[in-house]
């Protein structure tokens, strides 16, 4: 069994215990490639999680849209599409706690943890392929989007912004749905444990009426939504500043703000959680 | 020493694997021995003691562990999603092998574990004793100093037992340190060079399966009765004529089985032959032989190795499927 042995110019304890830089980004990397041939082996699961938002776009920009006045000069159908994106991929982002709970079931995360890898690597690496999927679901979303009639009122770079925020919250919604998976354990129940807290917070947001428009008790809420943040932000840079201050009555400006406010908390919470659970087991 | 909420699981876990040997931890379900390999490969930190691996503390260099060691849990810890080829490339890659090195040696896995013809299959399609072919092969990719095996064989049909047993055979001779962990005697008596029982979170006998066989002493007079009414019977007749406390002699009335330690070897079966004879109990198999470590461990703890220790907790489901 000459495989037993170790290979030639095999490194020392010392040098395979050693996390320089370059060897943690490498297994970074490793990690996320893993995740996404994980991802492209079920395409279904990108298939059917991209489907879903189709029914909601064509639910809410033909259905609601038919009833829908958000205010002159913009369409109820360009209103609503940011936020059922930035919906769509918070939804998807919740995948993330299913698939840690699923390698902490199988053992794959005990392996990882006893792998002289960065204990942060199967977290970042997580995070990485995640974004990757996010990015594609949101360009087959946006696509699908402007096939049914969807525009962006404000130049190409803005577009590319708005897709880049709804990439963006997903990723910091990974982060919390990674915390729940390693916490929750079972698959089967970090699917409505992550869902539980969410949907609530995505009705209760600027996303399908201005909050001004809301019921009186809901304002106060919707008004230090991270998700009303998201939105905001997102509809900013596709329809103008102008149009968003028309209807919400907050700049692109300070929308973008208090986004990245509540997005670095999101992330640095949750993570911090997340990546305490993993250590521990 | 570990402790989970009140319940002390560990306490007195002392032991030394030589370099090179392949030392088994024989124990009941419960009685510490996933937890100590947890420990071992700081999965799991210790509440108490030292424990060190290839020359270092778990606790203060827990990443110089990790790079000496390979893990083999009880459950195959292997990528559904992924080709065998493809795991066991992933976890070398990750063990510091340069890419290159992970597939040849990768290749040669496939090839040691009779898994070539399946090596670009995605391993949900694999059965138990493939997995738990793979999964050892996953922790000898990356050439580890320390192997540690938590029952690799449990669950496994008995074909796949005996392949099992044939490649940790094959790398035991060839030199690798190895932990293994068994609830089973054969495992032990058939893979470990050096037996360290343990029992309710300590070690309470260790040496070579022929010592631990010894401490028992004598012989084991090895009776099958064949009317199984008459165990208590053959029990009293056998306990007079060899003088023995009837607590020594361990019956199984649902068997009919009637052993009974004796020294005055082969004239023990006519002194046996006689009693029956006089207690009227009719044999059906009679025998003497050297106890098995299963007698060892009833001497010592005073139930079967298999049976799980009374005052242990519930164990938590770890995991919600069992997929071998």
């Amino acid at each position: 069994m000459a495989v037993v042995a170790a290979p030639a110019g095999r490194l020392s304890i010392e040098d395979r215990a050693a996390l320089g830089p370059p060897r943690v980004v490498a297994d970074i990397l490793l990690v996320a490639r893993r995740n996404l041939l994980k991802v492209r082996r079920s395409p279904g699961l990108i298939v059917f999680s991209t489907i879903q938002p189709l029914m909601q776009l064509v639910l809410f920009v033909f259905v609601f849209g038919a009833i829908a006045h958000v205010g002159p000069g913009i369409s109820y159908k360009d209103f609503v599409v940011p936020a059922v994106l930035v919906q769509a991929l918070a939804f998807s982002a919740m995948g993330s706690g299913v698939g840690i709970a699923y390698d902490l079931q199988s053992g794959m995360i005990d392996r990882f943890r006893s792998l002289p890898i960065a204990r942060s690597a199967f977290l970042v690496g997580r995070t990485l392929s995640d974004s990757v999927r996010l990015g594609i679901q949101s360009l087959l979303l946006v696509a699908a989007a402007l096939l049914i009639g969807f525009r962006f009122h404000n130049g190409l770079p803005s577009a590319v912004g708005m897709v880049v925020v709804i990439v963006m919250f997903g990723m910091s919604l990974t982060a919390f749905s990674a915390w729940v998976g390693l916490a929750v354990k079972d698959p089967e129940t970090v699917q409505p444990a992550v869902f539980i807290p969410v949907l609530p917070l995505v009705f209760t947001s600027s996303a399908f009426a201005p909050v001004s428009r809301l019921p009186g008790w809901m304002q106060p809420i919707a008004k230090v939504n991270p998700v009303t943040f998201a939105i905001d932000t997102a509809r900013g840079f596709a329809l103008g500043d102008e149009t968003l201050y028309r209807v919400s009555h907050v700049h692109l400006s300070t929308a973008l703000t208090q986004f990245l406010v509540s997005w670095v908390l999101i992330v640095g919470i949750f993570t911090a959680l997340a990546v305490h659970r993993y250590r521990v087991g | 020493m570990k402790r989970f909420g009140g319940f002390e699981a560990l306490h007195g876990i002392d032991f030394v694997v030589p370099e090179g040997r392949l030392v088994g931890l024989l124990g009941p379900n419960g009685a510490g021995k996933t937890t100590t390999i947890r420990i071992l490969s700081t999965l799991l930190a210790p509440d108490g003691g030292r424990a060190r691996v290839a020359g270092y503390d778990v606790v203060t260099h827990p990443q110089h562990v990790r790079a000496a060691i390979g893990l083999t849990g009880q459950f195959a810890a292997v990528d559904e999603d992924l080709t065998g080829r493809e795991n066991l490339i992933l976890i070398g890659r990750l063990g510091r092998l340069r890419r290159s090195v992970a597939e040849d040696r990768g290749a040669e896995l496939l090839e040691l574990f009779e898994l070539t013809d399946a090596a670009d299959r995605v391993v949900r399609g694999y059965s138990g004793g493939m997995r738990r072919r793979l999964d050892l092969g996953l922790s000898l990719i990356a050439a580890p100093d320390v192997l540690f095996l938590d029952e690799p064989t449990t669950g496994l049909d008995p074909r796949s037992r005996l392949r099992l047993w044939e490649v940790i055979t094959g790398l035991r001779d060839g030199g690798k340190t190895i932990v293994l962990t068994t609830q089973y005697m054969e495992e032990a008596d058939q893979l470990a060079e050096l037996i360290s029982v343990i029992d309710a979170g300590r070690i309470i006998a260790e040496g070579t399966a022929d010592q631990l066989k010894t401490k028992v002493g004598g012989d084991m007079l090895d009776l099958q009765v064949l009317d199984r009414a008459l165990v208590p019977a053959a029990a009293a007749a056998l306990a007079r004529a060899f003088g023995v406390a009837p607590g020594e002699i361990i019956t199984d009335a649902e068997l009919g089985t009637v052993l009974v330690p004796v020294d005055a070897g082969a004239a023990a079966l006519v002194d046996a032959v006689r009693a029956l004879d006089a207690a009227e109990v009719e044999a059906a198999d009679l025998g003497l032989r050297r106890p098995s470590l299963d007698d060892v461990f009833l001497t010592l703890t005073g139930h079967h190795a298999e049976e799980p220790r009374p005052d242990a907790p519930e164990p938590k489901l770890r995991r919600g499927r069992r997929r071998d």
